[in-house]
C-alpha cells in the first residue's frame, strides 16, 4: 500500500507523481473550472462552456502527446498505482480525441433539442477523467475508482433529456444494470485480494506467476477472474452482458450516445487488455476459451440482431455489440499481437463510429433524435456530402478496404490465425459477411430508388415544417459537419496508410509490474 | 522501363475521375467526352504495356527452352516471370517486437511465446502474359462502355466517376503482385460497383446489388483468412514472412507439403485435409463466386438483368474474368499439389456450370437473363481449360477469357439496344426485328455466331483449345463439355431467331405497335445509332481477326500458359529438372 512504502509518507506527494497524471489533473481541474464558470456566466452562452471544455481537453491531449514524445519508457507513479506508459497514453489519445469531437458536436445539438445546460460539460469532463484514470490504472482500487468516475456522470448524461421518456428509461436501466455490473467487478476484486493479499496488479501478477509456475491453479482466483470478466464485459457491452446497450443507446441524447459508444468502450477495453493479457497472463490457459466464447457470442448476436433493426441508433447499438466482439478477439488471444490489434481496432472504431453517430446527431431535429430508419431515405438527394460520408463509415464498419475498418479487422484476424485460434477468425469472418447486410442496407436506404418515395415525402414535409427549419441553425451544423469530415478523412487516410497507427503501436509498452 | 508505367496506367483513371468531378454536372457533353478521353488514354497505355511485354518474353521463351540443360533450378524456383515490376514499401514492421514488450517477455517463459512475426506488405506491381491481355481487354471494354454511355443518362457525372474508380480497381487486381495489395483492390473495386448497381438499373437493382456484394465479400473474407494462412505457414517453414507473390511462389512452401498439418481449434486439432488443401479451397471459393461457378452463381442473373448496358459491358466483360484470373494466378501457383488433388472437383464444377448455364439459358424468357446464363456456361469452359492443367487447356482458357469479354460485351450492347427501343426484355413479346433494324440484325448475327463457337470467329479458337486440353486430361470431361457447345447453338440461336426472325412482333397492343412501326419506318430511328455501331464494330472486328488469324494470340498466350502449368506441376515429379524439361517440351509445339 502506498502509505507503507519507504521514503514516501502519505502526506508528501512528489511532483513527479503529479506529472505522471497530468492529463487527468487537467481534465479534472477543467471540470471544476467549468463548474465555477457555469455559476457566474451570463445566461444563454453555452457555446463558451463548450469552448472552455474543448480547451481543457486539447490541453490534456497536448500533454499526453508531449509525454509520449518525451518518454521512452513507462513511468509508474504513486507507488505503482498508476502507469503512464504508452499503452495508457495511446488509449488517452483515443478517448480525448473522441471527447473533443463530442464537445464540438454538442452545442448545436443541445440547442436544437432544447437541452442546453452547463452541467452537461461538467459531467462530460468528469467522465473523461474517469476514463483517463482507467487507462493507466495499476491497482484494483484505482480501477474501481476509474469505473465509478466514468459511470456515474454517464448515468446522469444518459437521462439528460429530462422530458424524454426513452431517455429516462435508458438512464434508469443503465444505472441499475451498471450498478449490478460494478458489484460483480467489486466482488471479483475482493476475491482476488482475498486470495493474493494484494491490490496492486504488479504484486498480483507476481503472485499468480509463482502460483502457476508451481502448477497450482487456484479456484478462488478463477472465480475472481470470471467475475472481473463479467463486470468488464458489461462495460464494453459484449453479449451476453449487453442487455442495457440498445435501450440506453436509443434513449440517450445522440451526442451522449456518441461519447458512450466510443470513449467508454476504449477505456473499458484498456482495463480489460491490461488486466487479462498482462496481470492475469499466468492463468491465460484458463480464461482464454471463455473470453473467446464471449467474443464469438457477441459477434453473432450483435450482427444477427442488427439485421432486424428499424431504428438507426439501435442498429448502431447492435453494431457496437458486434464490434465489441471483434475487439474481444484481441483480449482472448492474450498476446502482444492481439493487444496491438485490439488497440488498432479501437482507434479505427473511434473514427468510424464517431463519424456515424455524428451524422445521426446532425440529422436530429428539435424534440427528438433522428432515429427511424425511414428518415435516411433519400438522404443522398438532400445531403449528398453527409450521405457520402455516412456511406464511408458504414463501409468502414463493414471492413471494406480503403477504410480504416479494413485494417482493424486485418490485424485482428491475422493475430487470431497466427495464434492458431482459427475458430475466432472464422466466426469473425462469417459474422462480417452478415454485417454487410445491414450496413449496406443503410447505404441503400440513403440512395434508395424511387420505390420508397412515399417515405421520402413524408420526411421532407416534416423537415420543412417551421419548427424543423428554425432550429437547424447554421452555426450549429458548421462545426458538426467539420467533425464528420475529419472523421471521414481519418477513415480514408488511415485506411490507405495503416502504418501511421501501426508504427505507434509498435513501440507500445504495457506495464503490469 | 525507367518510369512506372503500371502505376501511371493504374492511377490515370483515378486522376480522370478527379478531373471529371471538376466539370459542372450540367455539362453532360463535356463529361462524356472527358470520360472517353480518359478511358481511351488508359487503353493506349495498356496497349503500350502489351506491346512492350510481348517484345520481352520471346527472349525469355528462348531461355525457357534451354532449361533442361543448365538453368533448370533457377527457372523452376520462380517459374513465372513478371515484367515492369515496381515495389514500394507499404507497411513494414521489421523489428521483432519482443524487446518492446517487457510485460509479455518477463517472467516464466511458459507463459510467453515467441514475439509475433512482423507484418510486411508492399505496393508491388507487375504483369505477365496472363494479365497484359486482360488489362488491354479491361481498358477496351471501359472505353466501349464510355462510348455507349448515353449523354442523357441520369446523374451522368457520378456514373462516370464510379466507372473510372471501378477501372482503377480492376486494373489494380490485374497488376498487383502482393497478396494484400491484391485483396485490397479486389474488395475496393466492389465499392464503386455497388454504387453503380444501386444507382442505375431497374427496380430490382437494390436487392441484386446486396446479393452480389454479400456473395462476393463472404467468399473474399475466407480468402483473406487463407492469405494469412499462406503468410504464416510460409513464414514458419522458410523464416521469410512475406505477402509478396513472386517470393511466395519461389518459396515453394506448398510444393512438398504432404502431411496433414493440423490446425488447432481451442486445443483440439483436426486434420481433415492438409493446410494446402484448405487454403486452396478458400481461394477457390472466392474466385468461384466471382466467376461464377454453378452452386455459387445465383447472384448473377439478378445482377445481369437489372443493370444498365454500359455497366454490364465492363461488369460482365471484365469483372467476371477476375475470378478466372485469380484461379490461374493464385491457385495454380501457390497450391500446386492441391490443384491436382481438387482437379476433379473443379472440372466437375466447370462441367456443371457449362451444362446448367446452357439449360437455364434455354428456359429463360428475359433476354438479359439468357445472356447471363450463357455467360455462366461460357465461363465454365474457361475453368475447364484452367483445370485441365495442361498447356493446351490453359492456353485456351486465357484466349477464351479475352474472347468471352469481347462477346459478352457485344451481346449486352445488342440486347441493350433492343431493351431501350421497346422497353421490354421479354423474348416472346419481340420478333422479326431484322426488318426494322437490319444493321443491328447483321452485327447481332456475327456476335451470336461468335457466342456459339462458330469456326473463323474468336470463340472457336478458345473452345477448341480448351476441349483439346480437357481431352488430354480425360476424354470424359471433353465429351461432357461438348454437350455444352451443342446447347450453345440452341440457346444462342433461340435468342437470335426469336428477336430478329419471323413475323414482326412488338410489345403493347396491336394499335400501339402499328403506330410504332409506321413512325419508326418513317424516321428510321429504330435501328442501331452511330454510337452503338462505333462501339460494336471494333468488337466484331476483333472477333473476326482473332477467329481468322489466331496464331499470335495463341503463341503469346502459350508462353504464359506453359509457365503456369509448370508452376502447377512442380510437385508431380521428384526430379525438378525432369519436371521442367517435361513442361518445356509440352510448351513448345
Amino acid at each position: 500500500m502506498a502509505s507503507t512504502a519507504p521514503g514516501y509518507p502519505l502526506h508528501f506527494v512528489p511532483v513527479g507523481n503529479l506529472l505522471g497524471i497530468l492529463p487527468i489533473l487537467i481534465v479534472g481541474g477543467g471540470a471544476v473550472m467549468v463548474l465555477l464558470w457555469d455559476l457566474v456566466r451570463p445566461r444563454g452562452q453555452e457555446v463558451w462552456l463548450a469552448g472552455l471544455t474543448g480547451l481543457f481537453l486539447l490541453a490534456a491531449l497536448g500533454t499526453a502527446i508531449g509525454q509520449w514524445i518525451a518518454n521512452s519508457g513507462p513511468i509508474v507513479v504513486f507507488n505503482g498505482a498508476y502507469a503512464n506508459d504508452r499503452f495508457a497514453l495511446f488509449a488517452d489519445f483515443v478517448v480525448l480525441i473522441t471527447a473533443l469531437a463530442v464537445v464540438v458536436l454538442s452545442p448545436g445539438y443541445l440547442r436544437r433539442r432544447g437541452l442546453a445546460e452547463g452541467e452537461y460539460y461538467i459531467l462530460l469532463l468528469a467522465s473523461v477523467a474517469g476514463m483517463l484514470v482507467l487507462d493507466g490504472a495499476l491497482n484494483l482500487i484505482v480501477i474501481f475508482l476509474g469505473i465509478e468516475l466514468l459511470s456515474i456522470p454517464l448515468y446522469v448524461l444518459a437521462g439528460f433529456a429530462r422530458d424524454d421518456q426513452h431517455s429516462q428509461e435508458g438512464a434508469m436501466k443503465y444505472l441499475l444494470l451498471g450498478g449490478f455490473a460494478s458489484g460483480f467487478l467489486l466482488y471479483g476484486m475482493a476475491l482476488l485480494y482475498g486470495e493474493t493479499g494484494h491490490t496492486s496488479l504488479t504484486a498480483i501478477h507476481a503472485f499468480l506467476l509463482r502460483d502457476a509456475t508451481a502448477g497450482h491453479i487456484d479456484p478462488m482466483v478463477l472465480a475472481a477472474v470470471g467475475l472481473l470478466a463479467v463486470g468488464l464485459a458489461f462495460k464494453v457491452s459484449a453479449a451476453p452482458f449487453h442487455w442495457w446497450t440498445p435501450d440506453v443507446y436509443q434513449g440517450s441524447p445522440a451526442v451522449v450516445t456518441t461519447f458512450m459508444s466510443v470513449a467508454t468502450k476504449v477505456a473499458a477495453f484498456a482495463v480489460f487488455l491490461r488486466l487479462f493479457s498482462a496481470t492475469l497472463a499466468p492463468y491465460r490457459a484458463e480464461w482464454t476459451v471463455p473470453i473467446a466464447v464471449v467474443a464469438i457470442i457477441s459477434m453473432i448476436y450483435g450482427n444477427v440482431v442488427a439485421v432486424a433493426q428499424t431504428s438507426i441508433k439501435r442498429l448502431l447499438a447492435y453494431s457496437g455489440i458486434a464490434q465489441a466482439g471483434y475487439i474481444m478477439i484481441g483480449v482472448a488471444l492474450g498476446r502482444p499481437d492481439g493487444t496491438q490489434a485490439s488497440l488498432y481496432y479501437l482507434a479505427a472504431y473511434a473514427f468510424m463510429n464517431t463519424g456515424a453517430f455524428a451524422v445521426v446527431t446532425i440529422l436530429s431535429r428539435r424534440g427528438e433524435d433522428c432515429d427511424r430508419y425511414s428518415e435516411l431515405a433519400g438522404l443522398a438527394r438532400r445531403e449528398p456530402v453527409l450521405a457520402g460520408l455516412m456511406s464511408l463509415f458504414m463501409l468502414s464498419l463493414a471492413g471494406f478496404p480503403l477504410t480504416v475498418g479494413f485494417f482493424g479487422k486485418f490485424f485482428l484476424f491475422s493475430a487470431a490465425i497466427h495464434d492458431g485460434q482459427l475458430a475466432l477468425a472464422i466466426w469473425g469472418i462469417l459474422t462480417s459477411a452478415v454485417s454487410l447486410f445491414y450496413y449496406l442496407r443503410v447505404i441503400l436506404k440513403m440512395y434508395a430508388p424511387a420505390a420508397d418515395v412515399g417515405a421520402v415525402e413524408e420526411f421532407e414535409v416534416a423537415s420543412v415544417s417551421p419548427e424543423g427549419t428554425a432550429m437547424a441553425a447554421p452555426t450549429a451544423v458548421g462545426p458538426a459537419v467539420l467533425v464528420v469530415a475529419l472523421a471521414g478523412a481519418g477513415t480514408i487516410v488511415l485506411g490507405i496508410f495503416p502504418a501511421v497507427i501501426y508504427t505507434l503501436l509498435q513501440g507500445i509498452s504495457v506495464v503490469h509490474g | 522501363m525507367s518510369w512506372p508505367i503500371l502505376s501511371v496506367t493504374l492511377f490515370l483513371p483515378l486522376a480522370g475521375a478527379v478531373a471529371i468531378l471538376a466539370i459542372p454536372s450540367s455539362r453532360a457533353r463535356a463529361i462524356r467526352l472527358a470520360l472517353m478521353a480518359v478511358t481511351a488514354l488508359t487503353l493506349g497505355l495498356t496497349c503500350v504495356v502489351l506491346v512492350a511485354y510481348l517484345a520481352v518474353p520471346s527472349a525469355a521463351a528462348s531461355k525457357l527452352s534451354g532449361t533442361a540443360n543448365g538453368q533448370a533450378l533457377s527457372t523452376i524456383h520462380s517459374p513465372i516471370t513478371f515484367q515492369f515490376q515496381e515495389q514500394v514499401n507499404w507497411l513494414q514492421s521489421g523489428t521483432s517486437l519482443s524487446h518492446l514488450h517487457p510485460a509479455f517477455n518477463e517472467g516464466n517463459s511458459a507463459f510467453n511465446q515467441a514475439a509475433p512475426p512482423p507484418i510486411n506488405f508492399s505496393y508491388h506491381l507487375g504483369v505477365d502474359g496472363l494479365s497484359v491481355w486482360l488489362m488491354a481487354l479491361a481498358a477496351l471494354l471501359f472505353l466501349v462502355a464510355a462510348v455507349v454511355l448515353s449523354q442523357r443518362e441520369k446523374r451522368l457525372r457520378t456514373f462516370a466517376v464510379l466507372m473510372l474508380l471501378s477501372e482503377v480497381g480492376v486494373l489494380g487486381v490485374l497488376t498487383s503482385l502482393d497478396l494484400i495489395l491484391f485483396y485490397f483492390f479486389w474488395e475496393a473495386a466492389l465499392i464503386p460497383l455497388y454504387f453503380l448497381m444501386i444507382g442505375w438499373g431497374d427496380r430490382n437493382r437494390g436487392r441484386a446489388a446486396l446479393k452480389f456484394i454479400i456473395y462476393t465479400v463472404a467468399g473474399s473474407l475466407f480468402m483473406l483468412l487463407a492469405i494469412f494462412g499462406v503468410y504464416f505457414i510460409t513464414g514458419a517453414q522458410t523464416g521469410v514472412y512475406t505477402f509478396d507473390l513472386p517470393t511466395l511462389i519461389a518459396a515453394q512452401s506448398f510444393v512438398h507439403t504432404t502431411q496433414a498439418t493440423t490446425f488447432s481449434l481451442f486445443g483440439h486439432s483436426f486434420s481433415l485435409l492438409n493446410p494446402q488443401e484448405w487454403l486452396f479451397l478458400a481461394f477457390a471459393l472466392a474466385f468461384a463466386i466471382k466467376v461464377p461457378l454453378v452452386p455459387f452463381h445465383s447472384w448473377l442473373p439478378d445482377a445481369y438483368s437489372s443493370g444498365t448496358t454500359p455497366f454490364l459491358i465492363f461488369f460482365a466483360g471484365i469483372v467476371s474474368k477476375l475470378g478466372a484470373f485469380g484461379l490461374i494466378r493464385y491457385n495454380l501457383t501457390l497450391f500446386p499439389q492441391a490443384s491436382h488433388t481438387f482437379q476433379p472437383l473443379m472440372l466437375g464444377l466447370a462441367i456443371a456450370s457449362i451444362l446448367y448455364g446452357a439449360l437455364a439459358a434455354l428456359a429463360q424468357t428475359d433476354i438479359k437473363r439468357i445472356v447471363g446464363f450463357a455467360s455462366i456456361s461460357h465461363l465454365g469452359f474457361v475453368v475447364l481449360g484452367i483445370f485441365a492443367l495442361n498447356v493446351d487447356g490453359l492456353n485456351g482458357a486465357i484466349i477464351q477469357m479475352v474472347n468471352h469479354g469481347i462477346v459478352i460485351a457485344a451481346l449486352f450492347i445488342c440486347v441493350g439496344v433492343v431493351e431501350s427501343r421497346f422497353a421490354t426484355r421479354t423474348l416472346s413479346q419481340l420478333g422479326g426485328l431484322a426488318r426494322p433494324m437490319p444493321v443491328l440484325a447483321g452485327l447481332f448475327l456475327v456476335v451470336t455466331l461468335a457466342g456459339l463457337g462458330m469456326p473463323l470467329l474468336n470463340s472457336f479458337v478458345g473452345e477448341f483449345l480448351i476441349l483439346l486440353g480437357a481431352f488430354q486430361s480425360s476424354p470424359v470431361w471433353a465429351v461432357l463439355a461438348s454437350l455444352g457447345v451443342i446447347l450453345a447453338c440452341w440457346y444462342m440461336l433461340r435468342l437470335y431467331q426469336g428477336l430478329t426472325q419471323g413475323e414482326l412482333r412488338l410489345p403493347g397492343t396491336e394499335a400501339v405497335s402499328e403506330q410504332l412501326q409506321t413512325v419508326s419506318r418513317r424516321l428510321g430511328r429504330l435501328d442501331v445509332g452511330p454510337v452503338e455501331v462505333v462501339a460494336l464494330v471494333p468488337l466484331v472486328a476483333l472477333m473476326l481477326v482473332i477467329g481468322v488469324y489466331p496464331a499470335p494470340v495463341i503463341r503469346y498466350g502459350r508462353f504464359s500458359a506453359a509457365q503456369y502449368v509448370q508452376a502447377a506441376n512442380r510437385q508431380t515429379a521428384t526430379d525438378p529438372a525432369l519436371a521442367s524439361s517435361r513442361a518445356t517440351a509440352r510448351s513448345l509445339p
